[in-house]
């Protein structure tokens, strides 16, 4: 195994067992993960994608020690998490998204206090540590307040600093951002850079595509417990095509019209539909947005379309092709 | 007004058979026994063995009591631990924040709790006559269950109490439970209600389900419709009564919560 | 050692302020056994007696306050961790769990002692018991093997709870089972012949047992050690299967996925 690499799982695969029925008891087994490898280097900030019930969290929770696999194995800093599952617990942070696993009647700092003992921290760091974690995590002056007081954002910034306690070498963010407003999603992800250029090493889980591109040296896309895409984020965004994205919004009453409409354009462009709030989006894929925007310029800002927005293929493209490309 | 009639029987089937599968559903059969029977049958032995050591001659009495109590227990904990697990999963916000009238959204939640102590008696007893040698012989079955089912009904009014401590404190279950342990002092279930110091015995008289035990133990002991029904009279009133304190009681504080905000979960 | 007593101080500290210290504490420790020692009296009286039998109607009320409050206490813990989402954080940290579980226990046997000390004073000042007949030095040690036994029992229920979301359904068949079993409030020749056999495997029996004979100075000597050596054997019988307990719970729990509720 690479001295250089941080994780390295090899088919990793995990099947759930669950029992349904009252009178009549039957088993269901549920397999989460399929057969997943990969490898993180050291320093790197990998990322892991996929929709809801995908296996992200149970991966995660297997590097973490929490889970066993049902095969499969898993080495942190070279150590097999089954047989030094205490000496990798030492080297490890990890957040889980949402706002449980804190003690609300206590502060902050008692919480922090109460879990740097599990980690045997001495005191002299903790006592030195703590105030500095709380200040790298933006909840220096709220220290003494009760966790019951704090909104959902700031617990899971506290979250943050109780995965920094030990100051782990490698560390698990499983959608930290999630119920966090715009602003501190922002300076929780700036929060994610400065430990990265600390040396450590990241793994993050995230539905926001955004995030990922922002953040990621690489990016692992998960679907049904397998992965299914693995690669930098620019090499996977050039992955399907260096196309533009022409995105217009319509109502639904007007999307007939809007079909008949793009029903010109020639017919190897590829145009998808999606429904957002109370609108309709078409997407349109083409490697010469400015004929399509000659062709659809007179009807802007009719009834017909609403609004026209032209970029670049985003991580999201790339998402949403992958998955739906897996899907049919 | 029929539709409004029809609308609001549903809520209450319905919201009752919900409510009763949502908080209170047992995954197996043998944890729905051992937490229907578990802590009042061995309650129950436990009072039989001190009633034994102390010189007390008739367990048959303890025995009976006790079983009396088991859809008292239910319909108490039921409306009561409804409205603070609703709040423990965090949906009591939803259901007060709907405009469904709270009699049938709250009462009705007592329905299914009221049928199933009823088959927990329907259980208990032939157990009981089986190994405590208590006999039916001359006994008016129909004025037994109705004895029980007023119980039972009597015990849902304490209930709705008990669960508008829940709306203002995160430890209203406690009370609840307190309550329930003191039900096997207050109302007859273990010694008659004479053996109480004399300033305890009007709190016997003034809660419901004292009367609908000891006439309970009357039919069971050859009584009439005639010997019981002074007894179930006055249970029907004070029943009647601490339901409509109850529920008042419960839009009062309804109210009262939202304004400090005591609905959320812990 | 110095991080071993500081991590004990801040787990008993976490837990005293997050669980011990409530409503819910009254109710275990001080109203459950009120209420039945006070129907034990009312029982007594009702049979004609003219005074109870205070070791049993009161002190035993003090045995049962400790045990619920050792019950539930050790059951919530898991099953509270589970819900609010710090099991797995516990578990997942450095430190064992059964380390965790020991120190919590041990408070929650502290917590307990009080209802003891509340029966006795109950029984001192409120019904002028006399412990003219007590031996001291064997009450006193029976009453801390008493709490070792306790002790002991509440690690292995702790880690034996850990083992499954349904564990909660267990304490309906601990809490007065074990009570009835182990005579809290009688002598254990009230039990039929059966009862009596299957009590002997607690050594919370045969403390409380020791610890009513040297109030009541009836049995000093050979029998009395002997009660105190069975109780002392069997609760490092429990303790040990906690130990083998703990490495299968690990073990199991993240196969099964159990650490977070529903």
């Amino acid at each position: 195994m690479s001295d250089s690499n941080a994780i390295v799982t090899n088919d990793l695969h995990k099947t759930f067992k669950s029992t349904h029925g009252f009178l009549k008891r039957t088993t269901r087994l549920t397999e989460a993960v399929r057969g997943i490898s990969f490898s993180v280097e050291k320093g790197e900030l990998f990322g892991i994608l996929g929709p809801n019930g995908a296996g992200k969290t149970t991966t995660v929770k297997m590097l973490t020690t929490l889970l066993l696999p049902t095969s499969g194995d898993i080495s942190i800093f070279g150590m097999d998490i089954r047989k030094q599952t205490v000496e990798v617990r030492k080297k490890i942070g990890f957040t889980f998204g949402g706002s449980r696993g804190l003690y609300g009647r206590l502060t902050a700092i008692e919480n922090l206090r109460y879990f740097a003992e599990l980690y045997a921290l001495p005191p002299e760091v903790s006592r030195k540590r703590i105030p500095k974690l709380l200040e790298i995590v933006g909840l220096d002056g709220r220290g003494e307040d009760k966790v019951e007081t704090y909104s959902s954002g700031m617990q899971q910034r506290l979250h943050l600093a109780r995965a920094l306690l030990n100051n782990p070498q490698l560390i698990f963010l499983d959608e930290p951002t999630v119920g966090i407003d715009p602003v501190g999603a922002r300076e929780l992800r700036a929060t994610v850079k400065y430990l990265q250029s600390r040396g450590k090493t990241i793994l993050l889980t995230t539905h926001y595509m955004a995030e990922a591109d922002e953040l990621c040296d690489r990016i692992a896309i998960i679907n049904k417990g397998r992965i299914i895409a693995m690669d930098t984020p620019s090499a996977l965004k050039s992955q399907i095509s260096p196309e533009s994205v022409i995105e217009l919004k319509t109502s639904h009453e007007n999307l007939p019209g809007l079909q008949t409409l793009l029903a010109k354009l020639d017919a190897q462009t590829k145009i998808t539909y999606h429904e957002n709030a109370s609108k309709q989006v078409a997407r349109i894929y083409t490697l010469q947005p400015a004929i399509v925007i000659e062709l659809l310029s007179p009807w802007l800002n009719t009834d017909l379309i609403h609004n026209m927005e032209v970029r670049n293929q985003t991580l999201e493209d790339v998402y949403v092709n992958i998955i739906q490309g897996e899907e049919k | 007004m029929m539709k409004s009639l029809v609308r609001i029987v549903r809520l209450y089937l319905f919201q009752a058979w919900y409510s009763y599968r949502s908080l209170f559903a047992w995954s197996t059969p043998f944890s729905y026994m051992t937490s229907k029977f578990g802590y009042p049958l061995f309650s129950m032995m436990m009072f039989v063995f001190i009633g034994k050591f102390v010189g007390f001659t008739d367990p048959s009495y303890i025995v009976l009591g006790n079983i009396l109590l088991m859809p008292i227990t239910n319909g108490l904990y039921g409306i009561s631990m409804t409205i603070g697990n609703e709040r423990q999963f965090g949906a009591l916000s939803y259901l007060l924040g709907s405009p469904a009238p709270r009699a049938p959204l709250f009462l009705g939640r007592a329905l299914f709790h009221i049928l199933d102590g009823f088959l927990t008696v329907c259980i208990a007893l032939p157990i009981a006559m089986l190994f405590f040698d208590i006999q039916f012989k001359g006994v008016n079955l129909f004025l037994l269950v109705g004895c029980l089912i007023l119980i039972t009904i009597a015990s849902t009014g304490l209930g709705l109490i008990m669960g508008t401590i829940s709306l203002r404190s995160q430890d209203g279950w406690m009370f609840t439970n307190t309550l329930g342990q003191l039900l096997f002092l207050l109302i007859g279930v273990n010694f008659p209600i004479q053996q109480l110091p004399a300033f305890l015995q009007p709190v016997s008289t003034f809660l419901p389900m004292s009367r609908g035990i000891q006439a309970a133990r009357m039919v069971v002991n050859g009584a009439g419709w005639s010997n019981v029904a002074g007894l179930l009279g006055g249970e029907v009133l004070v029943g009647l009564a601490y339901i409509l304190i109850g529920y008042t009681l419960f839009r009062i504080v309804e109210r009262a919560s939202m304004s400090t905000g005591s609905l959320d979960s812990f | 050692m110095a991080s071993f007593f500081r991590l004990a101080f801040r787990q008993m500290d976490v837990q005293l302020r997050m669980r011990v210290l409530s409503l819910w504490s009254l109710g275990l420790y001080f109203i459950q056994p009120a209420i039945f020692s006070a129907v034990s009296m009312f029982l007594s009286q009702a049979a004609g007696n003219a005074v109870p039998d205070l070791i049993y109607t009161v002190l035993g009320g003090g045995i049962m306050g400790m045990w619920s409050g050792l019950v539930f206490t050790s059951t919530y813990d898991i099953r509270a961790d589970r819900r609010e989402g710090t099991l797995e954080l516990i578990v997942g940290s450095p430190t064992p769990l059964r380390t965790v579980v020991g120190f919590r226990s041990l408070l929650n046997v502290l917590a307990g002692a009080t209802s003891m000390l509340a029966a006795v004073l109950v029984a001192v000042l409120i019904f002028n018991y006399s412990f003219s007949s007590i031996y001291l030095p064997g009450v006193i040690f029976s009453f801390l093997l008493l709490l070792f036994a306790l002790w002991c029992m509440g690690v292995f229920l702790a880690n034996l709870l850990a083992w499954s979301r349904l564990s909660g359904t267990f304490v309906d068949l601990l809490e007065l089972p074990v009570a009835l079993l182990c005579g809290f409030m009688y002598p254990i020749s009230v039990l039929p012949d059966w009862m009596q056999s299957i009590s002997v495997i607690f050594p919370i029996r045969w403390g409380l047992e020791a610890m009513r004979d040297c109030l009541k100075g009836s049995v000093i000597g050979a029998e009395l050690t002997m009660k105190w050596l069975i109780a002392l054997g069997i609760s490092f019988v429990f303790l040990l299967l906690a130990r083998w307990l703990d490495g299968k719970v690990h073990d199991h729990i993240r196969i099964t996925g159990e650490l977070r509720s529903v």
